[in-house]
């Protein structure tokens, strides 16, 4: 399972897996726009991506928010991360994605409200974020 | 765990949890509900949130939640914090990230009965003219300059471009302008997700709705508003769209990184703070200003798209008059008595409406007397409210609930009640429905909500403003 939707009364709240950081970043993406129902039509897109933040849960937050203002500028959903580099403060990637033919509901904001994201013990990783729609 | 026993009863609609409840509490939290509707609350997380609001630095008199408070992030929707603006700080988390998110309300001359042949016709045209912003309809791209120009100057930007009439601007809460806007603080990306949005609904709750007066409880107020029985009335839901969710994006982060600086500890990250006064506060208070002038131009352009359809069908002498505007995510600088003395406060509301009382210099020449209309939507397909403002709730910073309050999270709602299932029920009340996807209709099923009507008597019965006229839908138009 690559995300969970849980219950919150006013917003989208997810749970995500990934066998590493880099499965978890790229889980969040698709959970986020699945989530919200961004529906692509056939023709691909690409778009290069460069963020740099204080600690991981921060790099987490404004990779989805630069995500975010991507794909409502260019009206495209992103499904897949090829990554160039990865540490936990910075990241530059390539995101594979398609035009977007239509939303389910629009994604006002990725927050930080109640933000969990740590390793377990099996050294799997899991994030729960809420975004506010 | 919170439950009724840790809540001390002030009045049948008004309970407090007192500072002594959590050690970080620098006063107490308060909220305007029935002890029926006081059970709801523990539903969520909500009172655990208006508890963290009672910490934020420089809070005066108490945090307080309306009764149609629910669960956001940060602060509860319906949350109300007023802060000294000498010592106090300034929360992005407490305006939201649809900035000025709001509703204005347009009246006619007719009658339903009049009106009635032609409302599936005009639900159609709305649905044609109003683009959703959302990859449909017509899109204009404006250029950097015309943008800058609305952050500026709202509404009146748009009234000097021939859009729209002067009581537009006069009938809107702060005249369609915040005076504070700066447009050099307002980003780039900001900007850029606003050149295609101005005059555009968005999605989830946000709507259009053709309705008709039901019912008057106050022919004097009504009468003021220039309202009667079974008049068409029409009443546009929206915000800030992608420009404003951008200014609280940035200025969240900015937030974060400065509250150490100013030694600020919050339960909540997405609390963050920061003084008014400081350099990081100030730039988030003239951006959201911006933000705010987007949001009433939004609706104000919406408002003439509207216009366009009623004339096109009911006929080119036909008139829509704006009767107020009246925002639901804000934070301003008011003035209020406390302990006897006037003192500057920074109000955040965050999904709750301003309603100041009769004589308040504030309140529009043509309803001074009577005080501030306020208005509020019901869920899609229910009753909606117009009140007016009253002395009573400068306890609660002239301040009442936003809308009815969500008590169904979306996903239970879409599993619960099938998309076709409400339009089929919308549609056998006589409600027109136009929507694009099943899946906005059944997040925003009527049974997802609190009943509107025991949440505005809880206000009325508050004394927080009293009630003037019931709404009834007769045709609901979505963007998506």
């Amino acid at each position: 399972m690559k995300y969970q939707i849980l219950e919150h009364t006013a917003d989208l709240k997810i749970k995500v897996f990934g066998k590493d950081k880099k499965e978890l970043f790229e889980n969040v993406l698709i959970g986020m726009f699945e989530g919200a129902e961004y529906k692509g039509e056939d023709k691909k897109v690409k778009r290069k991506i460069k963020v740099s933040s204080s600690d991981l849960p921060s790099l987490l937050v404004d990779f989805l928010s630069e995500v975010l203002y991507l794909s409502e500028t260019n009206w495209e959903v992103y499904h897949k991360i090829q990554f160039a580099e990865f540490d936990d403060k910075n990241l530059k990637a390539t995101l594979i994605g398609k035009k977007l033919e239509r939303i389910g509901v629009q994604i006002k904001g990725a927050t930080w409200h109640g933000l969990d994201l740590h390793q377990k013990k099996d050294r799997t990783w899991e994030a729960t974020i809420l975004f506010d729609i | 765990m919170i439950s009724k026993k840790d809540f001390k009863k002030i009045s049948d609609y008004l309970w407090e949890i007192p500072k002594s409840f959590r050690f970080d509490m620098r006063v107490p939290a308060r909220i305007y509900t029935s002890e029926r509707m006081l059970e709801d609350v523990f539903r969520d997380r909500s009172i655990g949130q208006l508890i963290n609001i009672a910490t934020l630095p420089g809070i005066v008199n108490y945090s307080l939640a309306m009764p149609d408070i629910h669960e956001g992030y940060g602060f509860p929707i319906g949350g109300v914090a007023a802060m000294d603006i000498k010592e106090g700080v300034i929360s992005p988390g407490g305006v939201g990230y649809d900035i000025n998110c709001g509703v204005r309300l347009l009246k006619s001359d007719l009658t339903q009965k009049e009106a009635q042949p032609h409302l599936e016709n005009l639900a159609d045209e709305i649905q044609k003219e109003v683009p959703s912003g959302l990859g449909r309809g017509r899109q204009i791209k404006l250029d950097i300059a015309s943008i800058n120009k609305i952050l500026e100057g709202g509404v009146s930007t748009l009234v000097k471009r021939g859009y729209g009439e002067k009581e537009d601007i006069e009938n809107c809460e702060a005249s369609g302008r915040m005076e504070q806007a700066d447009t050099s603080t307002v980003s780039d990306r900001a900007k850029n997700r606003g050149r295609g949005q101005v005059g555009t609904l968005g999605s989830g709750n946000h709507f259009i709705e053709v309705q008709k007066v039901e019912e008057i409880f106050d022919e004097k107020v009504a009468k003021v508003f220039g309202l009667f029985k079974d008049q068409i009335v029409i009443m546009i839901h929206t915000g800030s769209r992608g420009l404003g969710h951008q200014i609280a994006t940035d200025y969240i982060k900015v937030m974060m990184q400065a509250m150490a600086k100013y030694d600020i500890r919050l339960p909540d990250r997405e609390l963050a703070a920061c003084p008014i006064n400081s350099p990081e506060g100030q730039r988030y208070f003239k951006a959201m200003a911006a933000g705010a002038n987007y949001a009433w131009s939004n609706r104000h352009m919406i408002a003439h798209y509207v216009r366009k359809s009623w004339k096109r069908i009911l006929g080119e002498k036909e008139e829509l008059k704006l009767l107020y505007d009246v925002a639901h995510n804000i934070a301003k600088i008011e003035e209020h008595e406390v302990n006897g003395k006037i003192m500057k406060l920074v109000v955040h509301r965050k999904g709750a409406t301003r309603a100041f009382p009769a004589g308040h210099p504030e309140v529009p020449q043509e309803y001074r007397d009577v005080g501030q209309p306020v208005l509020i939507p019901g869920s899609m397909g229910t009753a909606s409210y117009v009140c007016v403002g009253t002395e009573k709730s400068k306890e609660a910073w002239y301040t009442v609930n936003h809308g009815a309050g969500r008590i169904m999270s979306r996903r239970a709602a879409t599993r619960k009640f099938p998309g076709a299932e409400v339009v089929r029920n919308l549609e056998q009340k006589g409600i027109i429905v136009k929507c694009r996807s099943f899946r906005g209709i059944a997040e925003e099923a009527p049974l997802a909500y609190k009943d509107i009507d025991n949440v505005v008597e809880v206000v009325h019965n508050a004394g927080l403003s009293k009630k003037v006229a019931r709404l009834i839908p007769l045709a609901v138009i979505k963007g998506e």
